[in-house]
């Protein structure tokens, strides 16, 4: 999976520096562990050692180390975190009316579905289309439960929280289709509640855009027109 | 005139009752320590029994063994039982049952309180329970509202949730509130703080922690009860209401409750490893003022659990500072547990086997909870069942590896027996390969995969079939294993060979007392004069018996 989003470098990175770190953590306990269970056996002959001198000092000393290790594992990820929120900007061959500000689109979770509102008033479920190169601002929002938005190739995942509003942002910078899944329990359809975001140029968004609100427009007219000759949609 | 015969009158002695009777109303400590005990290791069982068929619904991808609402429904008893029933009431009752002991005490401050602390215990764990005969909740392992609201789970599932884990953490609570009098109030003569033992030093923190923690945990109970029953707003959103609410409140007593069960496990460890080395516990005062660091900054870092949640950055920094300070006393323990391995004459009985496992399993846990405590990584991994194997072998190393190396420890001291060491060999080496097979597949899954937790199925072509197909197998093995040392106890319960008063050549005083201890505890109490009472009083038998020229007779020793 190669990073897609800007953001998503700095967490690849931060992913890679915290499993190596965790390794070695874990190497050293084990290995100091199987080495004092198999050195130091009563039926081989050991005995026990007094415990040396200048005990408190050693405490201090290996106290010390651990903080000093925390500390920089603390500056590390605090880089990269802030790294990963950095707002991109729109590239060159990204939508022009989103140079100065990003594209927004609100993305409301609901059971078991997303649903994507863009800003020509037409609006999309399950999939979400948008132009490559273009730094995109998802406004989450939920209206029944909490859901949660993750599409790891574009973004970190963030909560759809009832009565709150959270924020996504990302900038694609390769066309193709992105999947995902909603990561928070919410209920009996929570493993089927899937998403998908197709990056396309910006041509293609704007030729979707048109084609979506005259697809919504004439499904309307329908519903309309049905109801006026006495049938129910 | 021959003298009057003394006269013994039986009429009227009340009959001695069932035993079963005497153990129901009974307030000693011990008693209660004990049912809670052996209730938790039942409550073992039956998650174990939830695990699996959970394991064998995600054995292949969209299987349809079982359907959503009963897959969510094992998911919410399983969260409910291995928190409420299991892990915390396994530490809890270790603690009731052996730290009066360890510091000298006849009996409890508040012995009624602890005896309402079980009932109210045994009342939740039958409510929960009893919900097999109407709705069990289906609102996941911590029912987030509005989820756990009226207005999406009409039925009682959440209702019955609240209400027993409600009562249980009140149990704890109460218990918690006698422990605290007692450990406080009632040590023996000379049993200074700086002499206690580590296990009675985490029963007072650990009891401190629930009772900071488990009040919280009982008021959003409360709002949750109100909200569903009442027309409550506490957690709806819009008129007032904040779902985020709950997360905090129930975090930080989750968060508590971890490191309940971490502390527990490591300060049993911590007195199973001196013993076991023939050496005293390296960095006493480190390991103790660790235990004390990770109950306040490990319930400060609650949360850690919201990093994806609408709340400032600055939260999340602060939740990720107080998780990472974990690093400092946590690693001075670990440090401290094996530098006195290191250098000592190991005798790997079941207990130290035990705790070995448990620290090897504990460090995978907290390692990966590490990376899971950075912000940006926890963006990715937040929610996947990368979290839940790293959780799933910090707790699992702590109840299951460090509540069994307790068990086979005090076993003797609780039952007058020792458990057999084959099978208990036999059920680690089990219980090892089962976590490693059934957990260390969902940090791929997880991690590189991202798949989610609480789904009741996943998706084939999402690349971790083959790592869902072995985590089943592994559950079965490490439920297996998990049994071996359940039946291990209840064959040597009876059939066990007899242990002494102090089977292990232990240092506390739990030792000095008869196995099982009699009501009052301690026939006399020794003058405690140093941080290892017994080996002190073995010394004075030792020293008196080689003046005298003859051996101690007396079962129980006389310092």
């Amino acid at each position: 999976m190669g990073p897609n989003s800007p953001g998503t470098d700095q967490i690849d990175t931060l992913l890679s520096i915290g499993f190596v770190v965790a390794t070695i953590l874990v190497v050293a306990v084990n290995v100091a562990l199987i080495y004092a269970i198999r050195r130091y056996r009563a039926e081989r002959g050991a005995e026990p050692r007094e415990l040396r001198g200048g005990e408190r000092r050693t405490q201090w000393r290996v106290g010390g180390l651990l903080t000093v290790f925390a500390a920089a594992i603390l500056v590390v990820s605090l880089i990269y975190t802030d790294k990963a929120r950095e707002t991109p900007t729109t590239g060159d061959a990204g939508l022009t009316s989103a140079r100065s500000k990003p594209l927004q689109v609100l993305a409301t979770g609901q059971q078991w579905l997303w649903r994507y509102d863009y800003p020509n008033t037409s609006f999309s479920y399950y999939k979400l289309v948008v132009p490559v190169d273009t730094t995109v601002e998802l406004e989450l929002v939920s209206t029944d439960v909490i859901h949660t938005w993750d599409v790891p190739a574009l973004s970190g995942k963030r909560d759809a929280v009832p009565g709150k509003t959270n924020r996504v942002v990302f900038r694609a910078d390769e066309e193709g289709v992105y999947r995902g899944q909603s990561a928070t329990f919410s209920g009996q359809a929570y493993a089927a509640m899937r998403t998908a975001v197709e990056v396309v140029s910006p041509d293609a968004y704007k030729d979707f855009l048109a084609q979506q609100k005259a697809d919504i427009q004439a499904a309307q007219d329908r519903v309309v027109d049905l109801i006026e000759a006495g049938e129910t949609p | 005139m021959s003298p009057a015969a003394p006269e013994i009158v039986v009429d009227g002695f009340p009959r001695r009752r069932p035993r079963w009777i005497e153990i129901a109303t009974s307030a000693d400590h011990k008693d209660v320590g004990r049912v809670m005990i052996v209730a938790a290791l039942g409550f073992l069982f039956i998650a174990l029994i939830e695990l699996l068929l959970m394991r064998l619904q995600l054995v292949i991808p969209e299987n349809t063994f079982l359907t959503p609402v009963t897959f969510n429904r094992l998911l919410s008893l399983y969260g409910a039982t291995t928190i409420f029933f299991f892990a915390v009431p396994l530490a809890l009752g270790l603690f009731y049952y052996l730290a009066p002991l360890q510091v000298g005490a006849r009996g409890t401050a508040l012995p009624r309180l602890g005896q309402i602390g079980l009932w109210l215990f045994v009342a939740g764990a039958t409510v929960l329970y009893a919900s097999f005969l109407y709705t069990p909740s289906e609102a996941g392992v911590n029912p987030l509202p509005p989820l756990s609201e009226l207005a999406y789970l009409p039925n009682n599932g959440v209702n019955v949730w609240a209400a027993a884990t409600g009562l249980a953490t009140l149990g704890f609570v109460l218990i918690a509130i006698n422990l605290i009098a007692t450990l406080g109030r009632m040590r023996a003569p000379g049993m200074a703080w700086r002499r206690a033992p580590v296990f009675a030093w985490a029963a007072r923190i650990g009891s401190w922690l629930l009772l900071v923690t488990g009040p919280v945990m009982l008021a959003a109970i409360t709002m949750l009860l109100i909200d569903r029953n009442y027309d409550g707003i506490f957690f709806a959103d819009g008129s007032g209401g904040a779902p985020l609410l709950w997360q905090h409140l129930s975090w930080i007593f989750y968060t508590g409750a971890y490191m309940l069960i971490l502390i527990f496990a490591l300060a049993a460890i911590a007195e199973i490893v001196p013993v076991f080395s023939r050496r005293p516990l390296a960095g006493r005062r480190a390991v103790i003022g660790s235990l004390v660091a990770i109950a306040v900054l490990g319930t400060l870092a609650w949360m850690q659990n919201m990093f994806t949640a609408p709340i400032g950055i600055g939260w999340m920094y602060f939740a990720m500072l107080m998780s990472l300070a974990l690093i400092v006393p946590f690693g001075l323990i670990f440090f401290n547990l094996i530098a006195t391995m290191i250098g000592g004459a190991l005798q790997m009985r079941a207990p130290l086997l035990f705790a070995a496992g448990a620290i090897s399993m504990i460090s995978i846990g907290l390692a990966s909870e590490l990376t899971h405590s950075m912000v940006a990584v926890a963006w990715r991994l937040h929610n996947t069942t990368d979290a839940t194997a790293a959780t799933h072998f910090a707790l699992l190393g702590g109840s299951v590896f460090g509540g069994f190396a307790a068990l086979h420890y005090w076993f003797p001291k609780l039952t007058g027996r020792t458990m057999g060491e084959t099978l208990a060999r036999l059920s680690f080496w089990t219980i090892v390969l089962g976590a490693l097979l059934t957990f260390v597949p969902l940090f791929f899954a997880g991690g590189e995969h991202g798949e989610v937790v609480d789904a009741y199925k996943f998706f084939g072509g999402a690349g971790v079939s083959a790592w869902n197909a072995i985590a089943s197998i592994g559950a079965f093995v490490l439920a297996t294993g998990i049994i071996l040392t359940l039946v291990n106890a209840i064959l040597s319960r009876t059939g066990g060979a007899r242990a002494g008063h102090d089977h292990w050549g232990g240092d506390s005083l739990e030792w000095f007392t008869l196995s099982p201890p009699e009501p009052h505890n301690f026939d006399l109490l020794p003058d405690v004069r140093s941080d290892r009472p017994m080996r002190d009083i073995r010394a004075a038998i030792a020293h008196s018996s080689s003046r005298r020229e003859q051996p101690a007779a007396e079962s129980q020793p006389v310092a």
